[in-house]
């Protein structure tokens, strides 16, 4: 029975002048905060360590180093927005990225494969454990958290059985040259890369039809589907874009460290979900983005690069890290609370 | 109407605006300990709602509710279980990996002794309410091992142990087989002569005369009869749900619909679970189809399976000819078929994105700047959506507002837009006027209406006959999955539609209905 006739109210819609009289100054005080506080406190930061340390912190090398630093992060990062903005999570990135740094030092010392092959191989790979990823989730149903998690373990045992076998050859300076090199105005590399990554994914999810998509799957997937789109296939790709961006993560950090490292990118997974989870709460009510995401980066890496500046104890950057996280996903909750009352 | 001073639960005046609907006007009913009530009406004549303010769901904007001389106040579920009243809908409230006794003592007041919960005593006690209505299973089975009649007892005996002195039972036969049904009826008949009083809520309404002791007819918000035992037959319980007034001359109708010609869309047979079973239907270029039907008829689940929603189990689904390939929605959506739902909310929009967005998101690839390129154009798209407002004349200060923030009728007229491309060639509408204001759904009505003289087929689904009545050149009448049959052109009538939303409890050979003289021409299941 349908005895709920509740007829909405009045017709006609609301002008947003009068909606935003009705809110309180209160409000509206919060719903500042919530957009703007994240790049309020980017700015304080910067601010305060520059009055603090002005000719170590406010300096070209330095900002350079910051940004050089958020590259690898900010690109994991990215990838990771683009699952959150269809409704799921990965776990997995940061194990993807580990392994996949020890292919490509593998394939291409150990086997002697061409760079130009052994680059593109892995983040092939890394499309495919994005997209097994994704069918997990779609196809068999099993929930983000654990099929992630699962596929991240698997990936561990993995990469032990790989690096079981020794590299003989030293890694061709050709490799390493792509994180150390800089090609343009002396900028880094890594930076460019960063740059063209987060330009790509900004687009895809923008201005192209499958973003629209993506945006929609996450927004209200019931009527996503009820709107004809291919909901799964929508969510493979997210899961196998953040699986290339993983891949390419791990392949720069491979490059910067010269070596093929067990777990050396283990530790991005904690970083990139603090950046995303600050950057939704950047200019957005909790929406997922990736200018977002950058500005969660950068705030994360200019407050370790001051912490290092004023010489804060090695104990204290965990502490750092975990309050970012726990603050970047409050505020983001926040966000969208308010946003919705 | 009488008011007998005895009776153990006396609801005096109940009134319940919801907006500006009245849900329940100055509603007066009487129950006894004892006895089974039924509550019998049409969709949406106020059964339900009286049952939230038992049930301290709903509170009333006035009235009393009297238990045993004493006024009580309902303004909480807690309150409704501390007054013994019990409540067993449709979805059983069941934990479904608990074993039938944890469920049955689930919250209920346990039996304690030295502080510590007695649990020899408490299972003694569910054992014994149990007993009580013959359940003949053990008690330690799981619930989702058990069948839904199974499950029906196992809330009766829940209700049991909290000593509930009323049970309302909600469409308890809607999901069981004949033999389970006649036990059920033992079970509630047993229960009233033990001194509990049921209130028994059904569309079935022979169900209904065979069990009541007395009922209670709603049309509209308000009582409209009461009986005791035998002095209803079924005819005039049917004429007091349809009332004698809705009668009203009918808008003038499409006179140019070319029947003869091939369907522009058709169903053949059609049948998939949960409830569609046998569903065939013509849909002639230019007329509004109507399909009516009381809620669970299986509606909704018809349209989801043309719109690929959902597996067909059988028949086939025919659009300009040709046979539609079931069982995927962006193959209906290519093949021209869109789809209105019916939540509105959780099934249509993304709230908190614009109006520009939500029209166009289902047709992107149409508003690419270059038709190999995966880009949408920014241009296009405001183009198109602009365009869509000035055509259906949806209120808001500009396509980029977050849709959210536009009213009912804004935003179904949006999710209506959302379907106008050169492309579409049939439309479902599910309840197209659900919780728009009067103006917005003459507007909605005025659209599908242009829609079907642009020669696009229009189907509307609709609990409200009025609707139906005003809206459609032909209606099909469903009922428990199949058709009940077919009104064309001036056989329609508001009456006739509610008539045969019950058609199917006819008894096979007794006359077709009693309360009308002309026989039914349509086909009846």
């Amino acid at each position: 029975m349908s005895t709920t006739v509740a007829p909405a109210g009045p017709a006609q819609s609301v002008p947003p002048a009068d909606q935003k009289q009705r809110k309180s100054s209160k409000r509206v005080a919060l719903v500042i905060l919530s957009r703007y506080g994240t790049l309020i406190g980017l700015g304080l930061m910067i601010i305060g360590f520059t009055i603090k340390a002005p000719t170590t912190f406010l300096t070209l090398p330095n900002f350079l180093n910051i940004l050089n630093q958020s590259s690898l992060t900010a690109i994991i990062a990215a990838g990771l927005t683009m699952t959150l903005v269809v409704g799921e999570f990965d776990l997995s990135i940061g194990y993807v990225a580990s392994f996949a740094g020890l292919l490509v030092v593998g394939f291409i010392a150990r086997d002697g494969m061409p760079v130009l092959v052994g680059v593109p191989l892995v983040l092939l790979i890394g499309a495919v454990i994005g997209a097994t990823n994704g069918i997990l989730v779609t196809k068999v149903r099993i929930n983000a958290v654990i099929a992630t998690l699962g596929v991240g373990t698997v990936l561990v045992g993995l990469g032990f059985a790989y690096s079981a076998f020794p590299i003989a050859a030293g890694v061709p300076q050709e490799f390493i040259q792509i994180a150390l090199s800089r090609l343009i105005f002396g900028v880094p590399n890594p930076i460019f890369i960063m740059l063209i990554v987060l330009a790509i994914l900004w687009v895809v999810l923008n201005k192209t039809d499958l973003g629209q998509k993506m945006q929609a799957v996450g927004g209200n997937i019931e009527a996503a589907r009820l709107s004809g789109i291919r909901v799964d296939r929508v969510k493979i790709f997210a899961f196998a874009t953040a699986g290339v961006c993983a891949a390419i993560t791990g392949t720069l950090l491979s490059s910067t460290l010269g070596s093929g490292t067990l777990a050396a990118a283990d530790g991005y997974l904690l970083d990139a979900f603090a950046a995303v989870f600050l950057g939704s709460a950047t200019l957005r009510d909790g929406e997922f983005h990736i200018v977002g995401t950058l500005v969660g980066v950068l705030i994360i890496a200019v407050g370790f690069n001051g912490l290092s500046i004023f010489g804060a104890p090695t104990w204290f950057q965990p502490i750092f890290k975990g309050a970012i996280l726990i603050l970047a996903v409050g505020l983001s909750t926040l966000a969208r609370r308010y946003a919705k009352e | 109407m009488t008011t007998t001073d005895d009776a153990w639960l006396q609801i005096h005046g109940l009134s319940k605006q919801f907006g500006g609907a009245h849900a329940l006007r100055d509603v007066d009913v009487d129950i006894h300990s004892g006895e089974v009530h039924g509550l019998v009406g049409a969709n949406g004549a106020g059964k339900s709602t009286l049952i939230r303010c038992l049930a301290g769901v709903t509170a009333p904007d006035s009235g009393t509710i009297t238990l045993a001389g004493e006024e009580i106040s309902i303004s909480s579920p807690r309150d409704a279980e501390k007054a013994g009243l019990a409540f067993i809908h449709q979805e059983l409230n069941l934990v479904p990996h608990f074993t039938a006794i944890e469920n049955i003592l689930l919250g209920a007041p346990k039996e304690k002794r030295l502080g510590m919960i007695d649990w020899k005593r408490s299972r003694r006690l569910a054992r014994e309410a149990a007993d009580r209505i013959g359940v003949g299973f053990s008690l330690d089975r799981r619930v989702d091992e058990l069948s839904v009649a199974e499950q029906w007892l196992v809330m009766i005996s829940k209700a049991l142990v909290r000593n509930s002195s009323m049970i309302a039972m909600d469409e308890p036969t809607a999901s069981l087989s004949d033999q389970e049904s006649n036990h059920l009826f033992r079970v509630t008949r047993d229960l009233a002569a033990s001194g509990v009083a049921i209130l028994y809520v059904s569309h079935r309404l022979d169900e209904v005369l065979e069990l009541s002791d007395r009922i209670t007819v709603f049309r509209d918000g308000r009582v409209t009869d009461r009986a005791v035992r035998g002095q209803l037959d079924k005819a005039g319980l049917i004429r007091a749900i349809v009332g004698q007034d809705v009668e009203k001359p009918s808008r003038e109708r499409h006179s140019g619909v070319d029947r003869s010609a091939t369907a522009l869309f058709s169903a053949r047979n059609v049948a998939g679970a949960p409830r569609v079973r046998d569903v065939s239907f013509e849909l002639y270029r230019g007329e509004v189809l109507g399909i009516g039907g009381l809620v669970g008829a299986g509606r909704s689940e018809l349209a989801k399976l043309a719109f690929g929603a959902g597996k067909l189990d059988g028949g086939e689904f025919q659009l300009a000819g040709k046979t539609l390939k079931p069982g995927s929605i962006p193959r209906a959506v290519a093949s021209g078929v869109g789809l209105v739902p019916e939540e509105r909310r959780s099934e249509g929009l993304m709230l908190d994105k614009s109006v520009a967005y939500n029209m166009n998101i289902a047709v992107l690839k149409q508003l690419r700047s270059v038709p190999s390129l995966p880009f949408v154009s920014g241009g296009k798209s405001r183009a198109r959506a602009q365009r869509l407002i000035e055509q259906l004349s949806i209120k808001t200060p500009s396509p980029a507002q977050t849709i959210g923030s536009l009213s009912g009728g804004n935003q179904q007229k949006a999710l209506i837009a959302r379907w106008l491309t050169p492309d579409v060639k049939v439309l479902f509408f599910d309840e197209p006027s659900r919780g728009v204001d009067i103006g917005a759904r003459h507007e909605i009505h005025e659209a599908i209406r242009s829609l079907a003289a642009d020669g696009i087929g229009t189907i509307v689904i609709s609990s409200d006959v009025e609707e139906l009545a005003v809206l459609c050149d032909r209606i099909v009448v469903m009922c428990e999955g199949v058709v009940s049959g077919e009104l064309v052109g001036d056989e329609i009538s508001e009456k006739r539609i509610i008539e045969l939303s019950y058609a199917h409890l006819q008894p096979a050979g007794s006359p077709e209905h009693p309360s009308t003289p002309d026989p039914l021409e349509g086909d009846v299941a």
